[in-house]
């Protein structure tokens, strides 16, 4: 599981061989791993459209969308096609230039943020050295896209709207950089496949939750805020504000921040899955039964069936966190702003603050253990 | 310093009790995913209208005197009355009777007050058309009995709240011939005859 299979290696030497340049046959790979995974995240917020919409009836004890497509799975296109065809309003004497370019500043971090999202050991867009840094740095972007359209609305609810979900926003960033940063202080390493490398060889027993509980609870509820699912959607809830920074929005932008939404909550998901979780690993070690079947660690099958489990096991993992993001929208009532604000900067900045000490404490008395 | 420790043992001890009380909401909502579905999945599950539901109103063109007092009772005015004074039998008679069903807010008055019961409600409630004025019901149409939900071949029907067996809350999946909560009438007579067979007995 050292290496595992390198695609990137293997196209560009078979283009090469064919007669191409070894400059043309990169450039042609390039853009391949970006589109996938912007064909992927696209393919996630369906998925997770539906998922939310049938594990929200079984919590409620209705049955969901059922006839559209078998089991009810072409009811997210039906809503995309909906809001596509829908008409696109300007309000009157709103700035047009802001209006449009809000939802595109609060979608656009979140797509760009799957670059360090690993599925496998080469299975990344790219192994940026800074990795989770960089997906912190763009969530700080989404508060000016929140203003943007706030104010460009022209209505005071929704300046009042984005007001508030920008506090929330920026207010939930520093709580979730201080739990990452106690992943990287054990990880020696910003970047995730590190991050993953340093959890695996003991399957589950070395999964960074439980190295840090509290951290684990601390970046869930403050991804969950970045989100702003339920019980944190105060800036976009249906009864709060009409719709909060969203009213005046409608058709393919409110479609922006619908497909945003759900974007970041995938995204978040796998961000848990890949920091505490152990990524791509399995809660069995595979080079453990690997060798108890006596099969070497450079056999094709191997590595092809490894890569295939890990893909899984990512998924596997945020599906997990995203059911439980669902459950907990129906479990939990909605804080208000200044609940809001007191959960995230007196609360859980502190003890993001003492979970940090504690690590770092950790790490010099068990080096072994806590990353030394 | 005692006292600062104090302060966070019990911000802790707040902070594990509202963790415990999520806990026990999430599993609340979790079991309630392993219960089936309430549902009723119209139109081919329909549910059975109860006794006295105010339906579509039926009308018995025979039995009716023309009095009007549906019409003074009804809080629109909405049945229309077309009756003459017929000089040779020194009574009203009827020419035509209509109800509205597009304007007709299914109160009842006009049921509850018809002396001679020509008018009552029926169990339909689907009276959708494409056109507005479909709905406006000659004396003929109100004449009509309605299609029984359990007669339609393509619909599963299923009971209400108040006809299911005690104990159970769900009409799907119903074992045949569970009766509804509470005695039928010959129980009851055969329950009344016998302590006073009992009382001649003794």
């Amino acid at each position: 599981m050292e290496s595992g299979i390198d695609l990137q290696a293997t196209f560009i030497q078979s283009l090469m061989d064919l007669g191409l340049p070894a400059g043309l046959a990169k450039a042609i790979w390039m853009p391949l791993p970006m589109l996938l995974m912007i064909i992927g995240a696209t393919v996630g917020v369906l998925v997770s459209v539906w998922l939310e919409r049938k594990i929200s009836a079984a919590a409620q004890q209705r049955i969901g969308p059922e006839y559209i497509g078998p089991l009810g799975v072409l009811a997210p296109v039906a809503d995309g096609l909906k809001l596509i065809f829908k008409e696109d309003t300007l309000p009157a004497r709103a700035d047009s230039f802001l209006f449009t370019l809000g939802p595109v500043l609060v979608v656009i971090p979140v797509f760009l943020s799957y670059l360090i999202v690993p599925f496998g050991q080469n299975l990344v867009v790219t192994d940026v050295g800074m990795g989770v840094f960089l997906w912190i740095a763009l969530s700080s972007v989404v508060p000016i896209g929140l203003l943007m359209s706030g104010y460009a609305s022209n209505n005071k609810y929704s300046l009042l709207g984005g007001l508030r979900a920008a506090a929330q926003s920026i207010s939930y960033e520093i709580p979730l950089a201080l739990a990452v940063l106690a992943v990287v202080m054990m990880s020696n390493s910003l970047s995730t496949i590190d991050i993953v490398k340093q959890q695996s060889g003991y399957g589950i027993l070395g999964w960074n939750v439980w190295r840090q509980p509290i951290g684990f609870i601390i970046f869930w509820i403050a991804a969950l805020a970045e989100c702003e699912r339920i019980p944190f959607d105060l800036p976009e809830a249906e009864e709060e504000l009409v719709a909060g920074y969203q009213t005046e929005y409608s058709g393919m932008k409110f479609a922006l921040f619908y497909l945003g939404s759900y974007v970041n909550l995938v995204l978040s998901a796998l961000l848990v899955a890949v920091l505490y979780l152990g990524g791509w690993s399995f809660p069995v070690p595979l080079d453990l039964v690997a060798g108890l079947f006596g099969v070497g660690e450079a056999n094709p099958i191997l590595q092809i069936v490894t890569a295939g489990l890990g893909i899984a096991m990512t998924l596997l993992k945020a599906y997990f966190l995203i059911f439980l993001a669902v459950l907990l929208r129906w479990t939990v009532p909605r804080v208000r702003i200044d609940q809001l604000l007191d959960l995230g900067w007196k609360f859980l900045l502190p003890i993001s603050l003492v979970n940090l000490l504690l690590t770092a404490a950790l790490k010099i008395s068990f080096p072994f253990a806590f990353g030394g | 310093m005692l006292k600062f420790l104090k302060q966070v043992g019990d911000y802790a001890k707040e902070t594990i009790q509202a963790a415990k009380y999520i806990g026990q909401g999430l599993s609340v909502t979790f079991d309630h995913m392993q219960r089936r579905p309430v549902t009723v999945q119209y139109p081919y599950e329909k549910l059975i209208p109860s006794e006295r539901f105010r339906g579509r109103i039926h009308f018995e063109f025979d039995k009716c005197i023309a009095c009007e007092v549906c019409v003074r009772v009804c809080p629109i005015n909405l049945p229309v009355v077309d009756w003459t004074f017929n000089a040779e039998t020194k009574k009203k008679m009827l020419r035509h009777y209509s109800i509205d069903f597009g304007v007709c807010i299914f109160c009842g008055n006009c049921v509850e007050y018809c002396p001679t019961n020509c008018l009552s409600m029926t169990e339909e409630y689907e009276l959708s058309t494409y056109d507005r004025h479909e709905l406006n019901y000659d004396s003929v149409a109100l004449g009509r009995l309605p299609y029984k939900v359990t007669n339609d071949p393509m619909v599963t029907p299923l009971r209400q709240l108040a006809y299911l067996p005690k104990g159970v809350l769900d009409p799907h999946d119903l074992p045949a011939g569970s009766q509804r909560a509470g005695q039928r009438p010959e129980e009851i007579a055969a329950q009344m005859a016998k302590p006073e067979a009992e009382k001649t007995e003794a």
